[in-house]
């Protein structure tokens, strides 16, 4: 059985394994010293993946954190009763291994229940996410996609691709940053016809991706600040506004 | 605890004879951090913030949440520095646990998940390809890792990678790949072991 858990450690070292078989898993290492050695040498060559992944951040990261661990406490260091867990003698490991059994299956139940939950949840989203990007993939394949951007003038970036072929369009908004309490909303203005809610975003969302289908019959792709939520009519000034004739 | 000082390995390369100082070393500064020296953490923050914002960048994709994440991460550092423990493993190691779980954390939550996969479709409007690949590759044929990932299998290969780069569970990328799930487990675990060996002499940070 332990031989069998022990298989997962190459999994858990590249953090592949879920909440619970994070758990069992670090259980198992603290029965099994040999285990352990061995989850440490793979964990310091995973460690050394990211050496290729350089990439230089903007300088701000730097202040912001040096302004948050200002006013963040440091945790005191692992009690050493913890430490020594590791080395009480085996009667005695045996004794707490049972109560940690015991407490487990008790605990278990109601995690799996959470777990299974958030798992059909995400699953839910996934199937949503995939059948979203599958159109959006479309739209841009096309063969007669019309791609325009506009700089929005708080910072950032509205791409909007159309393709009359598919009779919709893509918007894809990357603001720098979202704007403080309020929210990013966007609109589709028709001839003749007052501006459209094409998508409100939430709080603190700086970017999004819309399939707008009908795109086509648009004059512009427009976007304001507005109160969480959104609006009904827009807030004028436009931040943005694409013109798509 | 006794270990102090014993188990320590260098982490980069001998010190040069002469007067040349001494180069910074991520557990020397780690340890001054843990007694609350802002200063060291600054220099920490120096030499590990490219590659802990690279690795996340990495991860999720996108800049902006990239950055959001790097600074949960090492704020996260600051905060549990006093419990990095030498005698598990060295300090950069440690850090780069911490940035890898906060991102993969982050892309395993359904709402990224999605938001991620939708700006997969933006990334490929807004970036030209070419110029991604490019500067990916260019930045990779210096490294020793890449020669390393070379040496893989292609399906050890892409069980690591597709993992720590892109943040998938072992069974999606069991499902990814077409692969049983035991096997993948076992290229995983073997894909490292040969990286280990790959990377064990003359380590470069």
């Amino acid at each position: 059985m332990t031989t069998d858990i022990h298989t997962l450690v190459g999994a858990y070292v590249l953090d592949a394994v879920d909440d619970i078989e994070r758990a069992s898993f670090e259980r198992h290492l603290r029965e099994c010293d040999p285990c352990r050695a061995e989850a440490g040498e793979l964990s310091e060559t995973a460690a050394r993946l990211a050496d290729n992944t350089w990439s230089v951040p903007p300088p701000r990261l730097r202040t912001d954190v040096m302004a948050e661990i200002g006013r963040t406490r440091q945790l005191p260091p692992v009690v050493e009763g913890s430490r020594a867990a590791r080395t009480t003698p085996r009667r005695w490991r045996f004794t707490a291994a049972a109560a940690a059994v015991v407490a487990a299956i008790g605990a278990g139940s109601a995690v799996y229940v959470v777990q299974d939950q958030r798992v059909r949840e995400g699953q839910q989203v996934a199937e949503a996410a995939r059948a979203n990007e599958a159109r959006v993939r479309a739209i841009l394949a096309s063969p007669d996609v019309v791609v325009r951007k506009q700089a929005v003038s708080t910072g950032g970036r509205v791409t909007v691709a159309t393709s009359r072929l598919h009779n919709a369009g893509v918007v894809m908004l990357s603001a720098d940053a979202a704007p403080t309490d309020r929210v990013y909303q966007l609109w589709t203005i028709r001839p003749g016809g007052a501006p459209r809610n094409a998508g409100v975003l939430r709080e603190g969302q700086a970017a999004d991706v819309v399939v707008l289908e009908g795109l086509p019959g648009a004059t512009d792709v427009g976007l304001t600040i507005e109160p969480p939520n959104g609006s009904a009519t827009p807030t004028l000034p436009m931040i943005a506004d694409v013109k798509l004739v | 605890m006794a270990e102090r000082g014993v188990s320590r390995r260098p982490e980069h390369l001998a010190a040069v004879p002469g007067t040349a100082p001494p180069p910074v070393e991520a557990g020397d500064l780690l340890r001054q951090v843990a007694r609350g020296d802002e200063t060291a953490f600054g220099k920490l923050y120096d030499l590990v913030a490219p590659r802990v914002y690279g690795l996340i960048r990495r991860v999720l994709r996108d800049p902006a949440q990239a950055e959001e994440v790097a600074q949960e991460a090492i704020v996260e550092v600051w905060r549990t520095a006093a419990r990095f423990d030498p005698a598990r493993g060295s300090a950069t190691s440690w850090i780069f646990t911490i940035a890898h779980r906060r991102a993969v954390d982050r892309v395993r939550s359904e709402q990224a998940a999605s938001e991620r996969t939708m700006r997969a479709g933006a990334a490929s409007v807004d970036t030209p390809y070419d110029a991604v690949v490019d500067e990916v590759a260019g930045r990779l044929e210096r490294q020793q890792v890449r020669r390393c990932l070379d040496d893989l299998t292609e399906l050890q290969r892409q069980a690591v990678t597709l993992a720590y780069y892109q943040g998938h569970s072992y069974p999606r990328v069991a499902e990814l790949l077409g692969t049983p799930l035991p096997t993948v487990k076992t290229r995983m675990r073997d894909g490292l072991i040969r990286l280990r060996d790959c990377m064990g002499t003359g380590a470069s940070a």
